[in-house]
């Protein structure tokens, strides 16, 4: 789909941005260009809608040298989103998604509608149209540069850095939505960051940069957390890659126990009867409502008149991974993490020491990856 | 205090009297002309002035010599220039529109150059990474985000030429300046105040004018106080 053939680019002061780079990128899925800043990354990307020419080498896009086509033309079939968005803040919400869509030659009709249609894909109220870029804060107008990036709908999508300016709480959204949005649309998507986390939730693939351009590993993000090529992979992944690894096992592979469940309707006699030290509360319908330290729980009554410990949060057996099922039980005050389903109905609780069976597991099914799969 | 009130019954006085509003020397008569010269002027110089301006502030070639030229030009005096145009290309309208011109030009150069060079780079990176071509780029985001400076550099400009075109007046031609310079030369200053006062009035509604055309065609989006919700 998107081929790099041995791409060098040297500026005039003798810089190397990037070095005899050759890549080839899937159709469909995410690519993530990764590294520390100046390793040339967003170079790379940069090359691919001609914002930067190559010194050396050729960059094709579907069979295509891309140098063949008029930039202005190459870069209207390819969506560019970028870090601070970069709207234009004399149009409107509606009329910014719409730019790319008026560049083709659209009628203003048709353009407002499809951008109108972008808006409330990415999650923006249609009251939003009319406003600003300046009446709108640092996400909200991420989730405007997406829509702009989609307007004609290209099916190529670069990204450069584009939610590392908004605070975490937001990034996240963005992330959850961004991979929402990807289910739904299955672009080409090449997404620059310098964040390994970021990269390892969001790439299919993941290529490594290392300072000077050079390319130093491009793997799945399972292959590169269980097999990082050498020590900068190793390095740059990070000293906790065992518990990232965690992120690739399903909530609903881990081994759950029944645990001190009991409902609010429960008298306190039957619950001082249990031996454990913490009892989860839960409603008619099993969904948790907190924890009871066996120790507090009150003298007469039921458990509804017991004063609840809050739960920290629990996690889904459907959509999280083991990860969550981790940091859970670390939050948790009782140490164990509350596994639910879609209904939120409680199934199960695991503590971490159990939890870290799991890591052993994945440790050496990956493991035997190697030796099986080769360099799949 | 009573200097102050015998000039205001000066002025009104020299205002209300019917003479002054009809034939060749009368003020609407002066003030078509002191219009014509200013119009003339503001024209050659925002021709001269855009185009240098957003040449240079899109292409970043030249920022120096904008600068060099702009300031050097102001340092030139517009009644000196008339003078030596008026003894170089003799009496006529032209050099009066030439000094003028002069002093027209930096202001609108000057603030177009900075509105353009202004524009967040990554507004511009943007634009030219959807697609727009450099003309695009230029007309669709450059002009509209530099408006209000242009919009400034015109409006200095424009009472800068209505406040100075009664220079005009000392190489005999017309305008308002005609009431100034008679005025001082028969000690009439019934006929002094009210010439200036007529041109102060005029330099008022050209601003008036100006603030009035930023309300319509400089986007609500790039005004400073806009509300976040």
């Amino acid at each position: 789909m998107i081929r790099f053939d041995a791409v060098s680019k040297n500026y005039p002061n003798g810089t190397t941005a990037v070095d005899e780079l050759s890549l080839e990128l899937a159709e469909g899925g995410i690519t993530v260009l990764v590294g520390p800043s100046g390793c040339g990354k967003t170079t790379t990307l940069r090359m691919i809608n001609r914002m930067v020419e190559p010194t050396a080498g050729t960059v094709s896009l579907r069979g295509q040298d891309i140098r063949d086509v008029h930039a202005p033309e190459l870069r209207r079939g390819i969506g560019y989103v970028i870090q601070h968005a970069g709207l234009f803040p004399h149009r409107t919400i509606l009329d910014n998604i719409a730019t790319v869509p008026l560049l083709l030659g659209w009628s203003k009709k048709k353009a407002r509608a499809r951008a109108a249609e972008l808006l409330e894909l990415v999650g923006l109220p249609a009251e939003m149209a009319t406003r600003y870029p300046n009446q709108l804060s640092g996400g909200q107008q991420q989730r405007v540069g997406v829509a702009r990036a989609l307007g004609a709908d290209p099916p190529v999508l670069l990204m450069d850095e584009p939610f590392s300016a908004v605070d975490p709480i937001v990034r996240a959204e963005l992330q959850a939505e961004f991979i929402r949005l990807q289910k739904e649309l299955h672009k080409t998507i090449v997404f620059v960051t310098h964040d390994i986390d970021e990269a390892i939730k969001l790439g299919d693939n993941i290529a490594v940069f290392r300072t000077g351009g050079k390319l130093a590993q491009f793997d799945t993000p399972e292959r590169l957390l269980a097999h990082p090529a050498d020590d900068f992979v190793a390095g740059f992944v990070g000293q906790d890659r065992g518990i990232r690894r965690l992120s690739f096992v399903k909530a609903g592979e881990v081994p759950l126990r029944e645990g001190p469940v009991l409902t609010t309707t429960t008298a306190v006699a039957q619950a001082r009867a249990t031996d454990e030290p913490w009892i989860l509360v839960v409603d008619d319908a099993r969904r948790p409502l907190g924890w009871v330290e066996a120790a507090a729980i009150p003298q007469g009554g039921t458990l509804a008149d017991a004063t609840l410990t809050p739960l920290g949060h629990t996690f889904s057996l459907v959509g999280d991974s083991a990860r969550a099922a981790l940091d859970a039980a670390l939050l948790s005050p009782s140490r164990l993490a509350v596994g639910v389903d879609v209904d939120g109905a409680v199934i199960g609780v695991v503590d971490a020491y159990e939890l870290s069976a799991v890591i052993a597991v994945a440790k050496a099914e990956a493991a035997a990856g190697t030796t099986d799969g080769g360099d799949a | 205090m009573n200097d102050l009130l015998n000039q205001l019954r000066l002025v009104s006085d020299w205002l209300t009297s019917s003479q002054q509003w009809h034939g060749a020397e009368g003020i609407p008569q002066r003030l078509l002309e002191h219009l014509t010269y200013s119009g003339v002027s503001l024209l050659f110089a925002a021709l001269i002035g855009l185009t240098f301006g957003l040449l240079v502030g899109h292409t970043g070639r030249g920022a120096f010599a904008v600068a060099s030229v702009a300031n050097l030009a102001r340092a030139i005096p517009t009644f000196g220039l008339v003078v030596l145009v008026v003894t170089l290309a003799g009496l006529s309208t032209t050099p009066v529109l030439i000094a003028l011109t002069a002093l027209a030009v930096p202001p609108i150069l000057i603030n177009t150059f900075e509105g353009v060079r202004g524009v967040d780079p990554a507004t511009r990176d943007a634009a030219r990474g959807v697609g727009m071509t450099e003309w695009e780029v230029l007309v669709k985001v450059e002009v509209p985000m530099a408006l209000p400076l242009i919009l400034l550099g015109l409006r200095v400009a424009a009472i800068q030429i209505v406040a100075t075109a009664t220079v005009a007046a000392y190489p005999g031609l017309g305008g308002l300046g005609r009431f100034i310079v008679d005025g001082l030369s028969r000690n009439d200053y019934e006929l002094v105040i009210g010439g200036s006062t007529v041109v102060v009035v005029l330099a008022l509604l050209v601003q008036i004018a100006f603030t009035a055309l930023r309300r319509v065609i400089v986007s609500p989006g790039l005004r400073v106080s806009a509300s976040r919700s």
